[in-house]
């Protein structure tokens, strides 16, 4: 078949972050990552992008700031380009020079997380005290020329508090909230126990989110992302493998997806050694699951395969052992009772924070 | 329908040649049909809905009904979803 053209590149500036955040789709293996690309690759990786047809460069990490020339170097790049840069970030080195250093550069769109609506929660979560720092960094952006949006992760902790997170953002004068429940990879499936919110407190936080959507008609955009382990169907994991998103992670390795490199069945290539366009067009990795040939059954003749794309390949990795079977949260996968069974798992006292150890190195 | 449309802050059109439009937003690529990329490229923050039905009606000697209908149908949508303000 022919490749596709991506339209989204996220780039992923450190594994490094001063927070702890039990929920983090990072990899365990964060000290791995040290050799981080410099910012003349990172510039030629924009311009490789950009002749690939994307669009689209979100900065991520770990915290994207803690390597401000960098971040700099590639939203200046990639605005002289056209494209749109997103910059999402824990916020507590959002200073004014700081800012006004992005907005110069030309960034589109800032994405700030919280990790709950009050600073004891939230401190925990994220294992320092910082979401003081956090609401300074909102206020500052939405006294400037660029768009924000508010992102919360819900899990078991904070899924009750929905309705307080909204009432905050309505506070503070937010215009788009997302509400994303916590997805799990990495960090995130190490503590899926402690994560793992109850079917009571899904169905009471959808009810929240509906009725606040109808009172905030016009004034706030609140989206909500379902958790797919609750879902009938699977989410359209990256719109299909290899189809519109490219992810480089710190040390120059481009994978489909963010989570991807959980899946060691595959060789994953590196922008040091090989270019983008290649990687993306004829790499191993990429054209793995590209389109629908490598669908099994009940994928394979399933009327949705191009809609959902048999979900996600690095959760069936990651729960099955094998990339290529279907994603077990789709209710018609054999597999499906592996998610159902971790719903009914008993919930563990404490979390294990994120951090970069030697011993999960 | 008397309010001037406008693009929610954070959102951008961008047309690539006559074949390919999108619509870019804070979390995503949106790709664009003809039909909206065409009441799209009218959107300057001073036309209302009814100045773009009747522009594109105009434009491509269509019949104002059908048009209208098709406009605020799409600028409905894209309204709902926080990308055009009005």
């Amino acid at each position: 078949m022919n490749e596709p053209r991506p339209l989204s590149l996220l780039c992923e500036l450190t594994y490094r972050c001063n927070l702890q955040c039990p929920y983090c789709y990072n990899p365990l293996k964060l000290a791995t990552y040290g050799d981080e690309l410099d910012g003349p690759t990172w510039r030629r990786v924009i311009a490789q992008a950009s002749e690939l047809g994307v669009l689209q460069v979100h900065l991520s990490g770990g915290e994207p700031t803690l390597r401000t020339q960098e971040a700099l170097g590639i939203v200046k790049t990639a605005s002289q380009r056209g494209m749109y840069t997103n910059l999402i970030t824990q916020g507590t080195f959002l200073d004014d020079p700081l800012l006004d250093a992005f907005t110069d550069a030309g960034l589109d769109h800032i994405q700030i997380s919280i990790q709950a609506p009050q600073a004891a929660l939230a401190d925990h979560i994220a294992g320092a005290a910082v979401h003081e720092k956090k609401l300074g960094a909102i206020e500052r952006v939405l006294s400037r020329e660029v768009a924000l949006t508010l992102n919360c992760v819900l899990h078991r902790a904070n899924h009750d508090l929905i309705a307080d997170v909204i009432g905050f953002a309505e506070r503070v004068g937010v215009r788009r909230l997302e509400l994303a429940n916590v997805q799990f990879y990495g960090w995130a499936l190490e503590n899926r126990a402690w994560l793992m919110p109850t079917r009571e407190q899904v169905r009471r936080g959808e009810s929240v989110v509906r009725q606040a959507r109808e009172r905030l008609a016009g004034r706030m955009e609140i989206t909500y992302v379902l958790p797919d382990y609750f879902a009938d169907l699977p989410k359209p994991c990256m719109h299909g493998w290899g189809n519109k998103f490219l992810t480089v992670a710190p040390n120059g390795t481009v994978l489909p997806c963010p989570a991807a490199a959980a899946i060691t069945s595959l060789h994953f290539e590196n922008v040091r050694e090989r270019s983008l366009s290649d990687i993306w067009r004829f790499s191993q990795a990429f054209t793995a699951y590209r389109g629908t040939a490598w669908m099994p059954e009940p994928c394979r003749s399933c009327e949705r395969r191009e809609i959902d794309f048999g979900g996600c390949r690095c959760q069936a990795f990651l729960l099955l052992g094998d990339a290529s079977r279907t994603d077990p949260a789709c209710s018609k996968s054999p597999d499906h009772h592996v998610v159902v069974a971790a719903l009914e798992k008993a919930q563990p006292s404490e979390f294990v924070p994120r951090r970069m150890t030697l011993t999960n190195a | 329908m008397n309010a001037a449309v406008q693009f929610a802050q954070g959102v951008r059109l961008r047309c690539e040649g006559e074949d390919a439009a999108f619509l870019l937003v804070p979390e995503g690529v949106v790709e664009l049909s003809p039909t909206a990329r065409a009441i799209l490229e009218l959107v300057n923050g001073e036309r209302t809905v009814n100045d773009i039905a009747k522009a594109l009606s105009d434009l491509y000697d269509a019949p104002p009904g059908e048009i209208a209908d098709d406009v605020t149908g799409i600028c409905d949508g894209l309204r709902q979803r926080g990308f055009l303000q009005s």
